[in-house]
């Protein structure tokens, strides 16, 4: 039997509209998202800020120089350092260089071993070390951040030392003016973020001198090695 | 009434009841369909296909692009401060397009977690580009338009304070802190049937200069793409 026009367009047709709008919204997606995670974790580095400067040494030389920007591995003979040697002081000045986006702190360890076996033998308290003048300057570095120097600096400054009055024998007698301090791993540097927020193909960095001095003495003969090794962390 | 009265009288009630009868079936003969319909404007965007993360150091891709599905992708792009020496980390994701309209592809984004200091990475630190190719011969002829400088890696320099810039105008997420157009363009399908393959692929890539940024655990950048018909 025919189906009445009125029942048609009543019923039919719009069954017909709802399913093809169906159809047509079902699969239509019009939004999304790209989520993306990630870390900055603390970043600390310290490499050689460039040349070493060797001065009042007689004999000796620098055997592996300083590079700058390149890992600090430097290696020293600081020649003679009996009475033969008439200069002041034997210095060596190393460059440090620090880099961080974290508050960082520089430590130190060091150790002295002597062929001598006397106690005129060159120990750790006869090698005066400081850190001099702590530089922050160039594009990318923090300059308005801070630093705190735990050494008392250039370990040649007559305030930082002097011959003993009963055994004659000079000393580095300022805090932390020697090596016998830093026998176990202790603070000579710590401050705030060094660098702004720039690549790290950024050369620039916190620049500070290491220096080490040894008045040359009536020291028992022998062969003395001096091993210093640095490390910057961020607590 | 006489008989024959009667006779004639029956008789003509008959043949009227015949004729009507006759008249009613008459209009039952013919009838009509008429069908209504719409093309409504259609716009689609899902992904089109697997995601390529590269000079990450750590990261990985947590959720992929799956083609003609959903774009809900997630990605792990690892470290971002120093220690990752990768000139940049890129993640490359592949949307698909496909419209009976004229359209219109905007993006909203977001960067959070990430510290709030001058050195902590902003949204301007995440270059954000489109490389739309030529629309091939499948699909309806037209050009579109690329709101952004394309990929972000080409380019870009160091600005005065040694940070990194990513070159010209809407290369970052910093331009997309509100919604904002990053494509638009005519029609993109012929009149295919609906599950036509032949779409618009436009790969979105996001890039970041690994720097000497704030340290941060747990950053999230989420971008949010959405297309209209014009």
């Amino acid at each position: 039997m025919p189906l009445p026009s009125s029942m048609f367009s009543k019923l039919v047709l719009p069954t017909m509209f709802v399913v093809l709008m169906a159809v047509t919204c079902s699969g239509q997606s019009t939004t999304g998202t790209v989520t993306m995670s990630a870390t900055v974790s603390k970043f600390v580095e310290i490499n050689s800020g460039g040349a070493v400067t060797l001065a009042g040494n007689s004999g000796g030389g620098v055997t592996t120089d300083g590079v700058v920007n390149t890992p600090l591995g430097v290696a020293i003979n600081l020649g003679e350092l009996g009475p033969s040697n008439t200069n002041s002081f034997v210095t060596a000045s190393v460059p440090l260089k620090l880099r961080s986006n974290a508050p960082y702190v520089l430590s130190m360890s060091a150790t002295v071993t002597s062929s001598g076996i006397t106690a005129s033998r060159i120990v750790s308290s006869d090698v005066g070390f400081g850190l001099g003048t702590v530089s922050r300057t160039g594009t990318g570095v923090n300059t308005g951040g801070s630093d705190t120097n735990a050494t008392s600096g250039d370990p040649t400054l007559p305030a930082n030392g002097s011959v003993n009055a009963t055994s004659g024998r000079y000393e580095f007698t300022a805090v932390r003016s020697n090596l016998s301090a830093f026998s176990s791993a202790t603070t000579a540097l710590n401050g705030a973020i060094i660098m702004n927020a720039v690549p790290r193909s950024n050369g620039n960095g916190l620049i500070v001198p290491a220096s080490f001095a040894i008045k040359p003495q009536f020291f028992e003969n022998g062969t003395t090695t001096i091993s210093v090794t640095f490390t910057v962390t961020a607590p | 009434m006489s008989k024959i009265t009667k006779g004639l009288m029956l008789a003509l009630a008959t043949t009227t009841f015949l004729m009507m009868t006759a008249a009613v079936t008459f209009a039952q003969t013919t009838g009509s369909v008429t069908m209504n319909a719409t093309v409504s404007n259609y716009v689609q965007l899902t992904s089109g296909g697997a995601v390529t993360l590269t000079g990450n150091s750590g990261g990985s891709v947590v959720t992929d692009g799956t083609a003609d599905s959903p774009l809900a992708v997630v990605v792990n792009l690892g470290e971002l401060g120093p220690s990752n020496s990768n000139s940049f980390v890129k993640l490359s994701a592949p949307l698909r397009l496909k419209s009976n309209v004229a359209y219109q592809l905007n993006m909203v984004s977001s960067v959070a977690g990430a510290g709030a200091t001058a050195y902590s990475l902003d949204d301007s630190d995440v270059g954000f580009g489109l490389t739309p190719a030529a629309r091939p011969a499948n699909l309806a002829a037209g050009a579109d338009t690329n709101a952004t400088p394309g990929d972000p890696t080409v380019g870009g320099s160091t600005d005065v304070n040694g940070r990194w810039v990513f070159a010209g105008a809407n290369s970052s997420l910093g331009s997309y802190a509100v919604s904002g157009v990053v494509l638009n363009g005519p029609r993109i399908n012929k009149a295919v049937s609906s599950t036509t393959s032949t779409s618009l692929d436009v790969p979105a890539i996001f890039a970041i200069k690994p720097q000497f940024f704030d340290p941060a655990p747990a950053i999230t950048i989420t971008a949010q793409f959405t297309v209209v018909a014009l």
